[in-house]
């Protein structure tokens, strides 16, 4: 598979990063309807060594509903639950880390509105 | 092993309830075959998300009588345009009137959750039998590589049909597995859309947005501020009792400037000009989605013998407009075509299927994307379309109309000085002429 291994980080004025308002995730996915898959998990990492190295980790940044976090130990955490399924990670993750599934059929978000 | 007889098969297999998939099944059944819709979602339309509106010369195409069916549509849109927006500031560019007024309307605001559900329903109607709670997992093909079903996570969950039609949507996954495509699409392509659903009352809505009443309704897209000046757009869409409100940021760029997206929606449903909109409505749904922005450029092969790829799997985004509905429906409704014929002639290889290319070719989507393959890129490597020039049209205007008692050539001198600090004059001139270039195939 073809995959940039990595790309160039950039900066925003100062001025301007320092517009963007911090957000409560949680507040968000109330909103969001789920059939929970309680048995499995249809997102994984690979594996956490190469995450060790990735400079900039940007699933912590691009994922819509903040499924990758940052466990105390530095290690990659996957919330899988809150997966809305957009597929950025899939192909964002510029080491190809990320296992990436449908989840079965019938689980997982469930747009009420869409 | 199932044997030949206990083999559950249908004459086309559909994959996908969301607009394209439909499209596909209703047009195979309406001819007398035997169609299998499979989705994945509880139910058709809970995996899907747009912006949005849905342009009905698409559903008409299918659907003559459609509004006598009463599809799930929020408002006409009867004023549409783009809206400028600066730090603080917001020029809005809209039109209303002429062909915003036809009825039924050119276009609808609408949400895909109960609009899909509908519109499987109509497929269902014309005799498609719909599997729900059912992700394919592969394809089922013989030694020469021709398509002859699926694989479904069911338990014996496999499918037979002569012809697959594959609706999958934005995330590629089966198309990539046929071979039809070799890699993923890449994120400098895709823009990763994020939205809410804002419930206010609908004479609020009507006031705050000047609607003469609930059938009326606006759709804008958004430039400027709301992406911070990066390459993205906004979008506002009144629905009946709720608004939808949200941008979509290209992926690469969420990367390389660490962006949130919930932050940049966030940041945008605060701004001065926004934030008064949508103050006192209550949050019903947040969610997002990816949208193919590279068109033509990462269209894939769009057969192979025994299966048809139709609307977000085979990039059919209008990425100037986020028009994607039309495209997929009526793709879904040339694939349909396609596997009729194949059917009618007993022949499902690649010599029949070259028709759904053909016929493509022969309607506005691969017209419209040849035309349109050079505006993401475009996008990409001007910036300032995003930034400069939404700024400067606030600034300009804002002096414009503030003016008064002041000489009218120092005015025009100072409009002048405030875009060339911006950006030289000649280097305007040049943007121009690529953005026509893009747009236009200059
Ligand atoms: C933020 C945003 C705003 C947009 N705004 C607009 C707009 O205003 N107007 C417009 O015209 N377009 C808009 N678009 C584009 C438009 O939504 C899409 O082009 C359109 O939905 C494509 O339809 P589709 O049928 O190809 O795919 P989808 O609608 O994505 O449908 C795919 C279906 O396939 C199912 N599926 C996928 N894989 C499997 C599998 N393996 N097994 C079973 N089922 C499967 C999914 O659950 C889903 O139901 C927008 C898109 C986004 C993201
Ligand atoms: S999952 Fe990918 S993007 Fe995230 S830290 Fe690991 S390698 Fe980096
Ligand atoms: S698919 Fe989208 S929502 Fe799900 S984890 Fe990946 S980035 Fe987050």
């Amino acid at each position: 598979m073809k995959r940039n291994d990595g790309f160039e980080a950039k900066e925003l004025p100062a001025a301007v990063q320092e517009t963007l308002p911090d957000v409560y995730v949680d507040d968000l996915l109330v909103s969001i309807k789920y059939f929970i898959d309680e048995e499995q998990s249809h997102l994984w990492i690979k594996d956490h060594a190469l995450c060790a190295r990735c400079r900039h980790k940007p699933c912590l940044d691009f994922c819509p509903v903040s499924v990758y976090t940052l466990a105390h130990d530095g290690k990659i955490q996957v919330a899988y639950q809150a997966c809305v399924e957009c597929g950025s990670c899939r192909v964002g993750c510029p080491y190809n880390n990320i296992g990436w599934q449908l989840p079965r059929g019938g689980h997982g978000v469930a747009y009420k509105f869409g | 092993m199932n044997t030949r007889d206990e083999r559950i098969s249908f004459d086309v297999i559909v994959v996908g309830a969301g607009l394209a998939g439909p499209a596909a099944a209703m047009v195979a059944a309406r001819a007398g075959l035997n169609v299998a819709l499979v989705e994945r979602g509880q139910k058709p339309g809970s995996k899907n998300y747009f912006g949005g509106a849905i342009y009905t010369h698409a559903i008409e195409e299918l659907i003559p009588d459609f509004m006598s069916r009463r599809p799930p549509f929020e408002r006409p849109v009867t004023e549409a345009g783009f809206w400028f927006l600066s730090e603080d500031g917001l020029t809005r560019m809209t039109v209303q009137g002429g062909k915003l007024a036809n009825q039924p309307a050119d276009a609808y605001t609408t949400l895909r959750a109960p609009f899909d559900l509908w519109w499987t329903e109509q497929a269902q109607k014309d005799g498609v039998f719909l599997i729900p709670k059912t992700t394919v997992v592969d394809f089922i093909r013989e030694a020469d590589g021709q398509v002859i079903g699926v694989k479904t996570d069911r338990p014996q969950g496999d499918i037979y049909a002569p012809v697959v039609i594959i609706c999958e949507g934005v995330n590629n996954i089966l198309t990539q597995k046929l071979g039809l495509i070799e890699h993923d699409l890449e994120p400098a392509h895709l823009a990763l859309g994020v939205k809410q659903v804002v419930a206010l009352p609908p004479e609020t809505i009507n006031a705050r947005f000047g609607l003469p009443d609930n059938d009326h309704g606006l759709a804008v897209s958004v430039l400027g501020d709301v992406s911070l000046g990066l390459p993205g757009m906004g979008f506002v869409y009144t629905n009946s009792k709720t608004l939808s409100v949200g941008l979509g940021v290209m992926l690469s760029t969420l990367s390389e400037y660490k962006l949130k997206p919930y932050e940049v929606l966030q940041r945008y449903l605060q701004h001065p000009a926004i934030a008064p909109l949508v103050a006192g409505g209550q949050l019903l749904e947040y969610g997002g989605h990816l949208i193919p922005e590279g068109g033509y450029r990462d269209m894939p092969k769009l057969y192979t013998g025994g299966a048809l790829v139709a609307g977000d799997a085979a990039a059919m985004v209008n990425a100037l407009h986020w028009e994607g509905t039309n495209m997929a429906i009526i793709a879904g409704k040339l694939a349909g075509e396609t596997a009729i014929e194949a059917h009618g002639r007993g022949d499902f290889s690649n010599k029949v299927m070259v028709g759904y290319e053909e016929r493509l070719k022969a309607s506005f989507i691969l017209p419209d994307l040849k035309q349109y393959r050079g505006f993401s890129h475009f996008l990409d490597t001007h910036p300032e379309f995003m930034g400069t020039y939404p700024a400067f049209l606030n600034d300009a205007l804002g002096d414009f109309f503030s003016a008064y008692g002041r000489p009218k050539m120092q005015l025009f001198k100072g409009m002048l000085g405030s875009l060339t600090e911006r950006r030289s004059l000649p280097r305007a001139a040049g943007d121009i002429i690529s953005m026509g270039r893009a747009v236009l195939g200059w």
